[in-house]
């Protein structure tokens, strides 16, 4: 209790010092919880996006088909697979799925296109094409022989709702699969990529035409809670509906995602380090002084019988007092930062062009979790603790009649 | 004598200067180091982006950007690019190009992906494929069923140099064309996406798939590296004044990738911003550290107030020393971080661990820290200017002290 | 045993280029419940022998043991355990923690030597009771005179029941009619609890008071005479 009382009066000596001290801990770690949130919030709202948006977060293929989507490499029982996803814990919803190229003609124009295969009602609860319609209507089960086709392809093909699309393509079996289709709905999902060049038609329709005899190309299925991907693929491949299939979670079916959030965070973390060094040169003039300056009374102190380590330990009190009082401050100012953002969301200007061709939204949401509250504040901890304890080590090397003669 | 007396004071505590000198030094390295390689990253892109078949300057018909249709072509393209020829900088290098949507088909595979023509001589230090790394042969001038394909798309056709592969497209008429060509070579390019986007052929080949003679989809200017920036304006609307008579629309680079401009100025202003952060956290010390200095010689300071020091000339010794402290450290941050940005700039950074990501955002894998003077300015300026408002705050304090004040403290 | 043993005790000490010889092969043996003065000019070499003595500094020649117990491979952290349950020093500056208050300040080292809060309050505000601060416990050292800090000092050298009190020039900064007072206070305590002190002083009423008297000059005991 003693040594506690000790270290903590000692901090408020030369209130001013200290108080600027802590400041700039406090910066540091208010800044450390709301970019970190900040960052792990746009991650979690590109994943989300790319996931509701085409991919899922995990995917049952043929094996190979994802690395060479061939129209022959295809889920041939679709029906056990969403049975065992259903059953598998942490599962929200899975939906089954077909796609391959085809030529798509409206009366004057023929382009190269992707068409999908879906079933409206377990695609609207896994993706979120549904809510992209911009014109007519998605895909309905009581109304076959229609398509939805992205926004930027009506444009090109010059068609419109109502309109016929006149598709041409290849067969499971390797014949010529060809059809007439009436437009359903227009989607824009903001991605010109899929704006351009996807339409969708209903399962049934496509299974049919394409003589998949109920086979899919994919069941695709999103989760309640991102972290538990691995553990649900992990499990999901356990079950023998699976046997012989290839099971993708979202990392591996957009690498580049992964891997751009990787180097974000990379880059964000030398970021941090760098500011939290100058933070550490910034305040250790504080320690060094609060170790200078009093030399004579470390000396005193040694002479009422205070071991020289007790003595360090005290100093490192006081510093770890003050690091203590700066982060949780910091942590506060940083949690009700993010809160506030957290709700009403950072608008990132220019930059939301160029994100939306990624499907990412405009605005970021920062995120606050146990993660990014802590984690920044204790990295700065443990370099202020070092930062401290430069200067402590000094003490064991005094001689207290050396020390007691120092001003 | 002002100076020498500011230089001597501020190394009274070496130690302290020393930390605080330190603190400057990380400070201004960071800055100017992180502000190059940003500025070599974002090059690296726009680079990698106008490399991409879009070129500084591009003409093209006015419709043809909302729809890229054969339809909307440039009948003539010799005449246009003769007309725009003497308005270059010298070194300028123009190219004609058919651009239409297609598709391409071999027994195993179909896929949709854009249809290139290209004088293939032409294209050399104009866009990426001019210099790819080619397996194979590059398209001859002449050659009128040669086609090149990107690696990517080879391996997803399971096709080689020396197959065939079908093109489909629409032609100027309104008919569907399909022709059968020759793969002459596979190429590679810095973005897997490209590889499996564009096939080229060449113009005359592309002309027939069209079934049109004499036309280009588009005109595309490459400056002089040089002259990139400073002549890209002036070029630009002289274009447009040559090409009134034409019904035609001329973009410059900025224009056809108008988010990677927007991702440049968020770029800036992030950079800003960081300078700033940086500042704030070294403030803190640079604050603490005068305020120290200031304090142990309280005594000093009531003195020569006694013996009738005016506190403006106080308030000026003290922001004096603290200047010292700033340009100190700002010039052996500024230095070393410049040295050592050369150092890495030749040999680059590389971001092969992150290939996919750096993909995926159209960056270089390879990132050439870039040294821009405005950055060193900048970050030398936020540091020494706001270096010197917070030493306001212990200059003020000094000047304030009383001599009495002063006597009774020691 | 003697409380203090010291033979052929020598210290050097480099001021700047030069060699300045603090105490020159100086022996000195004190019996228990002595009550002895130090005396001499400064620069004698009084402080360096108190401070060898308390085990703050090395002596380059010689052998110091107190209570039996020789300073000769000694840790720095032993000498300190051996200072805090046996030996109390009283300083000329009072040196008092100046963020502790009068009984913290007595308190501390009852706490560094381990004993429970309730017994710590109880022995501190007694030992401040002996040395005439009743009711001063909670100010702190700023608040209180120097003669009031001295006590404390006392207090806080007395409290953890020493064998061996070193006060180097306890008088020294304090008026006379207050020193002569806390020579008092130091008297009873060495007469009540039998501790040995050895103080350094140039003061001759410190000097009447002592019961063995030892002269210093450059560095040498050059008398030692019990009264």
């Amino acid at each position: 209790m003693g040594d506690l009382k000790l270290a903590w009066r000692n901090i408020w000596r030369h209130t001013r010092r200290s108080i600027l001290t802590m400041m700039a801990i406090g910066f540091a770690s208010l800044l450390l919880v709301f970019m970190l949130s900040f960052q792990f919030g746009s991650y979690e709202g590109m994943i989300d996006a790319s996931v509701r948006l085409s991919t899922g977060h995990l995917q049952v293929q043929a094996q190979g088909y994802h690395d060479k989507p061939e129209m022959r490499k295809v889920v041939k029982n679709p029906r056990k697979v969403m049975d065992a996803l259903s059953r598998t814990p942490g599962v929200e919803a899975c939906t089954a799925r077909c796609q391959t190229f085809v030529l798509a003609s409206s009366e004057d124009r023929t382009r190269g296109v992707m068409i999908m295969g879906v079933d409206p009602e377990t695609e609207s609860r896994v993706l979120k094409t549904s809510s992209l319609i911009r014109q007519g209507e998605y895909l309905s089960s009581d109304d076959p022989n229609t398509v939805i086709i992205g926004a930027l392809l009506a444009e090109r093909l010059k068609i419109g709702l109502g309109e016929e699309l006149t598709i041409l393509g290849q067969a499971r079996d390797g014949s010529i699969a060809a059809t007439v289709m009436t437009v359903r709905g227009i989607f824009k999902s903001g991605i010109d990529e899929v704006d351009r060049s996807t339409v969708q038609m209903l399962l049934t329709d496509f299974d049919q035409l394409f003589g998949m005899d109920g086979a899919v190309h994919a069941v695709v299925a999103v989760v309640h809670k991102l972290t538990e991907v691995g553990e649900i693929k992990n499990t999901v491949m356990q079950d023998d509906a699976l046997k012989g299939l290839a099971v993708l979670d979202w990392m591996e079916l957009s690498p580049g995602l992964k891997q751009s959030i990787q180097m974000d965070l990379v880059s964000g973390i030398i970021m941090y380090v760098i500011l939290i060094i100058v933070v550490a040169f910034s305040i250790m003039n504080t320690f060094l002084m609060a170790v200078f300056e009093r030399t004579r009374e470390f000396g005193v102190m040694m002479a009422i019988g205070v071991k020289p380590l007790r003595l360090v330990k005290i100093i490192l009190m006081e510093s770890m007092f003050m690091t203590g009082l700066g982060l949780l401050f910091g942590m506060i100012l940083g949690a009700l930062l993010t809160q506030y953002f957290a709700g009403a969301g950072i608008s990132m200007g220019g930059a939301a062009d160029l994100m939306a061709q990624y499907g990412i939204s405009g605005r970021m949401y920062p995120r606050l979790s146990l993660i990014t509250l802590f984690s920044g504040p204790i990295l700065i901890g443990v370099v202020t603790f070092f930062t401290a304890l430069l200067p402590a080590l000094r003490i064991p090397r005094l001689k207290p009649a050396n020390a007691m003669k120092a001003v | 004598m002002f100076a020498q007396l500011a230089w001597r004071n501020i190394w009274r505590n070496p130690r302290r200067t020393a930390i605080i000198l330190l603190a400057i030094f990380m400070g201004v390295f960071s800055m100017i180091f992180f502000a190059a390689f940003s500025r070599g990253m974002a090059n690296g892109m726009v680079n990698n982006a106008i490399d991409n078949l879009v070129g500084h300057i591009k003409i093209q018909h006015p419709d043809y950007r909302s729809d890229p249709d054969i339809s909307h072509r440039i009948d003539d393209p010799r005449s246009v690019m003769d007309e725009i020829r003497p308005e270059l900088p010298d070194g300028s290098k123009i190219v004609q190009r058919i651009r239409v949507e297609g598709v391409a088909a071999n027994a195993r595979e179909t896929a949709g992906i854009e249809i290139t023509g290209i004088e293939p001589s032409k294209e050399k230090g104009v866009s990426f494929i001019g210099d790819a790394p080619i397996e194979g042969e590059m398209l001859e001038e002449d050659d009128e069923h040669g086609i090149l394909l990107g690696a990517a798309l080879a391996d997803r056709f399971d096709t080689e140099v020396g197959k065939k592969l079908v093109l489909t497209t629409q032609r100027a008429d309104g008919e569907t064309q399909s022709r059968a060509f020759r793969i002459r070579g596979l190429y590679h390019a810095e973005i897997q996406a490209t590889e499996k986007a564009y096939v080229f052929i060449t113009l005359d080949a592309a002309r027939k798939l069209v079934g049109n003679k004499n036309c280009a989809t588009e005109i595309a200017v490459t400056l002089p590296e040089n002259k990139a920036d400073r002549a890209l304006e002036q070029t630009v609307s002289k274009c447009k004044e040559a090409l009134k008579p034409f019904n035609l629309s001329v973009y410059d680079w900025m224009e056809q990738i108008p988010a990677m401009k927007a991702y440049l100025a968020m770029f800036d202003m992030f950079l800003y911003i960081w300078f700033v952060v940086v500042f704030i956290a070294m403030g803190f010390g640079i604050v603490n550290t005068v305020l120290m200095a200031v304090f142990e010689r309280m005594r000093e300071f009531g003195l020569l107030k006694a013996i009738g020091m005016k506190p403006a000339w106080i308030i000026r010794m003290v922001l004096g020393e603290s200047l010292f402290l700033l340009i100190a450290g700002c010039a052996a941050g500024t230095l070393c971080s410049l040295a050592f940005t050369w150092y890495v700039a030749v040999t680059g950074i590389d971001l092969g661990s992150f290939a996919q990501g750096v993909k995926m955002w159209g960056m270089s894998r390879m990132i050439y820290p870039a040294i821009d003077i405005g950055d060193v300015i900048a970050a030398n300026a936020v540091v020494i200017v706001l270096g010197l408002i917070v030493s306001v705050y212990p200059a003020v304090k000094a000047a304030r002290f009383t001599p009495v004040e002063t006597m009774r403290q020691n | 045993m003697n409380a203090v043993s010291a033979s052929n005790v020598s210290k050097i000490y480099m001021q700047g280029d030069v060699k300045v010889t603090a105490l020159n092969k100086v022996s000195l043996e004190v019996a228990p419940g002595e009550f002895v003065a130090l005396a001499g000019p400064s620069g004698s070499g009084k402080t360096t022998l108190l401070n060898l003595i308390g085990g703050l500094d090395e002596p380059d020649g010689g052998k110091i043991s107190v209570n039996g117990k020789d300073f000769a491979n000694m840790s720095s952290g032993d000498l300190a355990e051996l200072r805090l349950s046996q030996i109390g020093f009283v300083f000329q500056s009072y040196n008092l923690i100046p963020v502790f208050t009068a009984e913290e300040n007595v308190e501390y080292i009852l706490q560094l030597q381990g004993e429970g809060k309730a017994e710590r309050k109880k022995k501190a505000r007694a030992m401040l009771d002996d040395v005439g601060l009743e009711g001063k416990y909670d100010r702190k050292p700023a608040q209180l005179s120097g003669g009031q800090q001295q006590r404390v000092a006392v207090a806080r050298a007395l409290v953890s029941n020493p064998t061996l009190i070193l006060a180097d020039e306890p008088t020294a900064n304090l008026d006379s009619v207050t020193g002569e007072s806390l020579l008092r206070t130091m008297r009873e305590m060495n007469q009540k609890h039998g501790v040995t002190f050895i103080f350094s002083t140039h003061d001759s009423m410190v000097m009447n008071a002592a019961k063995r008297l030892v002269s210093m000059k450059d560095g040498a005991i050059v008398d030692d005479k019990v009264k």
